[in-house]
């Protein structure tokens, strides 16, 4: 698990409380997160920046608002399209997928 | 309100501007080109825009880019933002799932 | 469907403090909210919150979200989490999805509490993944504790990018300037200071031309703005960031206001599209109120005051409080929110350059411009004064509304006097005990506690440190100008962390004489 991105000591939150650890997949590779967090927070933790490619022009997207305004984070979640991402709790064994206009698969 | 839906005012040519393929509407993917050229199509108001274009209907539905139209808008109708009536906010307010919504039981529990 | 006496949409400052008021009137409270966590954006304020003592000054935004919801909770109010708002209608009914299901709700009474959302800017490449919004990294750090990149620009120079900034730092990003088209920085100057004084440049009438990278941010270049905000040309900069961060305002989520018929009105001043509302924030439906950001942008302090306001007129309105009761309520409450809309920051002065401050001093050209009061500006402000032996140096030059200062020197040094605007000047002949209460209860960060000789040649001054690692007694460094430059050689002489400073540390750095007015911040190397 790549750790770099977490904040393990803070200087008004003191040491970062201990989570347990969940395994889930990102486009079908093991990825460990934090039990409850947002899916966006494991996945930015883990280094992913693109959450989805859009409809029309086939372009990146990720994290924009983290609180589930803008819409930007959906991902394939379990099979369902349009989850967002920085509001959805990561639970154990989550099939976490790319969005690709609304599907699980590139165009073309 | 009565300014912008004035169809006679004349707003001039459109003139292509180097970052008309800038997206304002981020969900529906509608350029800043898209949204001046419709202006000169003669969409005045943020209502009919968003029929027009579709930007402002996809998942957010225009939380993050209703502002942005907004100014993009006024500065090509040559009018104030504060001229442009907001579009109309119905039901529901959050995109939902249709079978949640038709699950509906009215006032049942 | 559910009948309650009041229905409060929005559990953060405004919303909460709504029904807080509301339950101790008598009344049953239901408050929705969409998000997991009940708050608002409270539970991402780590700063401490300036005002006074009624406005919970000095106070840490997510200590105040913890006892404002312990309040609530003690009180029976129903805070329903996960809960969208989807219609308001008529005879002020709702309908609310909560989780798969659609439920139906009536309140005698509804408070809209629903808050702001963030304004957006566009440039190329403003859609690409490492452009976030200054919210998304607040969240994204201060409740997942994730860091939200590495290297970061910050576009907007308001409050919000201000402390957002310093947060990113405090959590371990590099924060590579801050930008902002406008020629003045839009915060408060204190917030403005504490950043620039770490060593973060700021570039005022500059803006973002570009985001770059394929896939993800991998560099930003902006460029300096003429008055029209059109790019001049051979000045762009380019800075290597995995992260943008947009801090560029707030608007008023009126939406479900307007959905319900509510007479909308758009006023710049209140920032943006608001509802019409009498002093006790009633729409023109009667019995629906707004309070908080969504009737105007303000400061969650004002927002919990509007909450409380909106409270006891709800409860007035169903005959749970009499008038002469509400009146007292609204007495004091109007008082204390006209206290946090006075000075240079009011939302009546909002866009206009303030020139001089109440007292007549000239205002810091160099902090509007750069972030910092330059050293030859610095001494006309009457908080910095020159005494023998160790002494506060006030650096609070702007007319804000916040006093905690004057109430924790113990020994009657400062004082601001009865208005809460004014500039804290030091009491002539009162003595100062260093005993750092000052400088840890400054939100702004902007007290220092100096002795500037020890018959050395040496001087010592005492600064507010809230980063980690927290530098030990001798660890030797440089001691960095208000510009966040070295400036000279200095070394910890004192680390103070008490409980009563709520992790603000007193860092005690020990300098030549000649730089105890220059010297504040300190740096290891």
């Amino acid at each position: 698990m790549d750790e770099s991105r977490r904040i393990k000591e803070h200087p008004i939150f003191g040491i970062t409380e201990e989570k347990k650890e969940v395994h889930f997949t990102y486009d079908g590779k093991d990825i460990v997160g934090l039990e409850g967090e947002p899916i966006a927070a494991a996945l930015r933790a883990a280094g992913v920046m693109v959450h989805r490619h859009t409809k029309k022009r086939d372009e990146p997207r990720g994290i924009f608002c983290a609180i589930g305004r803008c819409t930007d984070c959906v991902m394939i979640v379990d099979g369902k399209p349009n989850i967002r991402t920085c509001v959805t709790p990561l639970v154990e064994g989550m099939e976490v997928k790319t969005q690709y206009g609304v599907s699980d698969r590139p165009a073309g | 309100m009565i300014i912008s839906n004035d169809r006679l005012r004349d707003i001039g040519e459109f003139i292509p501007q180097p970052d008309d393929d800038i997206l304002i509407c981020r969900c529906e993917e509608i350029t800043k080109g898209e949204i001046r050229r419709a202006c000169h199509d003669g969409i005045f108001t943020m209502e009919e825009m968003r029929r027009y274009l579709r930007n402002g209907m996809g998942l957010c539905q225009g939380q993050t880019c209703s502002k942005l139209v907004k100014g993009i808008m006024a500065r090509e109708l040559k009018i104030s933002p504060l001229d442009l009536e907001p579009a109309t906010s119905r039901a529901p307010m959050r995109p939902i799932e249709m079978e949640i919504y038709a699950r509906d039981g009215g006032n049942v529990g | 469907m559910n009948r309650y006496d009041v229905v409060i949409v929005g559990a953060g400052p405004a919303g909460l403090s709504a029904a807080i008021e509301a339950a101790k009137n008598g009344m049953k409270v239901v408050v929705f909210d969409e998000n997991s966590k009940p708050g608002g954006q409270l539970f991402k304020q780590i700063h401490k919150f300036f005002g006074s003592k009624e406005h919970k000054a000095k106070i840490r935004g997510f200590k105040i979200g913890e006892e404002l919801l312990k309040e609530a909770y003690d009180l029976g109010v129903e805070v329903v989490l996960n809960a969208i708002v989807l219609s308001l209608h008529g005879e002020k009914e709702l309908t609310v999805k909560v989780n798969d299901e659609v439920r139906h709700v009536k309140g005698d009474a509804v408070i809209i509490a629903t808050g702001a959302s963030e304004n957006m800017v566009t440039f190329r490449g403003w859609t690409l993944p490492g452009v976030i919004g200054a919210g998304a990294a607040q969240t994204m750090m201060n409740l997942n504790k994730v860091r939200p990149g590495n290297k970061i620009l910050m576009l907007g120079s308001g409050n919000v990018g201000l402390v957002v900034s310093f947060q990113l730092m405090q959590a371990g990003c590099e924060v590579v300037g801050l930008v902002d088209a406008a020629p003045r920085i839009g915060g408060y100057g204190v917030h403005a200071a504490k950043v620039a004084r770490t060593g973060v440049p700021f570039y005022l009438s500059h803006t973002i031309v570009e985001a770059e990278g394929t896939d993800h941010v991998t560099g930003v270049t902006i460029a300096q703005v003429d008055e029209k905000f059109q790019f001049i040309p051979e000045t762009e900069k380019h800075f290597d960031v995995d992260t943008i961060c947009l801090a560029v305002g707030l608007s008023p989520m009126s939406q479900l206001l307007k959905n319900a018929g509510c007479k909308i009105v758009e006023d710049p001043k209140r920032g943006g599209v608001v509802p019409e509302v009498d002093e006790l924030g009633m729409t023109s439906i009667p019995g629906v109120f707004a309070a908080g950001d969504v009737s105007g942008i303000e400061e969650a302090s004002s927002a919990m005051i509007e909450g409380r306001i909106s409270g006891a007129a709800v409860s007035e309105y169903l005959g749970y409080i009499t008038k002469e009761e509400l009146e007292e309520k609204i007495k004091v409450n109007e008082a204390a929110l006209d206290s946090l809309r006075q000075g240079m920051f009011a939302p009546k002065n909002r866009g206009k350059l303030v020139e001089k401050t109440d007292e007549g001093i000239d205002v810091s050209m160099n902090l509007l411009k750069k972030g910092f009061v330059a050293d030859e500006e610095i001494e006309r402000f009457p908080g910095v004064t020159h005494r023998v032996g160790i002494h506060p140096v006030m650096e609070c030059t702007q007319n804000i509304p916040c006093n905690p200062c004057q109430e924790a020197c113990k020994k009657g040094c400062i004082s601001i006097g009865s208005n809460i605007t004014s500039l804290p000047i030091v009491v002539e002949n009162s003595s100062c005990i260093n005993c750092g209460m000052c400088v840890a209860s400054c939100s702004g960060q902007a007290i220092f506690l100096v002795d500037e000789d020890l018959g050395d040649g040496m001087a010592t001054v005492t600064l507010p440190y809230e980063f980690i690692p927290l530098p030990k007694e001798g660890t030797k460094g440089k001691g960095l100008g208000r510009d966040g430059k070295p400036v000279c050689e200095a070394e910890v002489v004192s680390v103070k962390n008490m409980k009563a400073f709520d992790k603000t540390n007193l860092l005690t750095i020990k300098v030549p004489k000649e730089y105890a007015m220059k010297a504040r911040f300190f740096k290891a190397v």
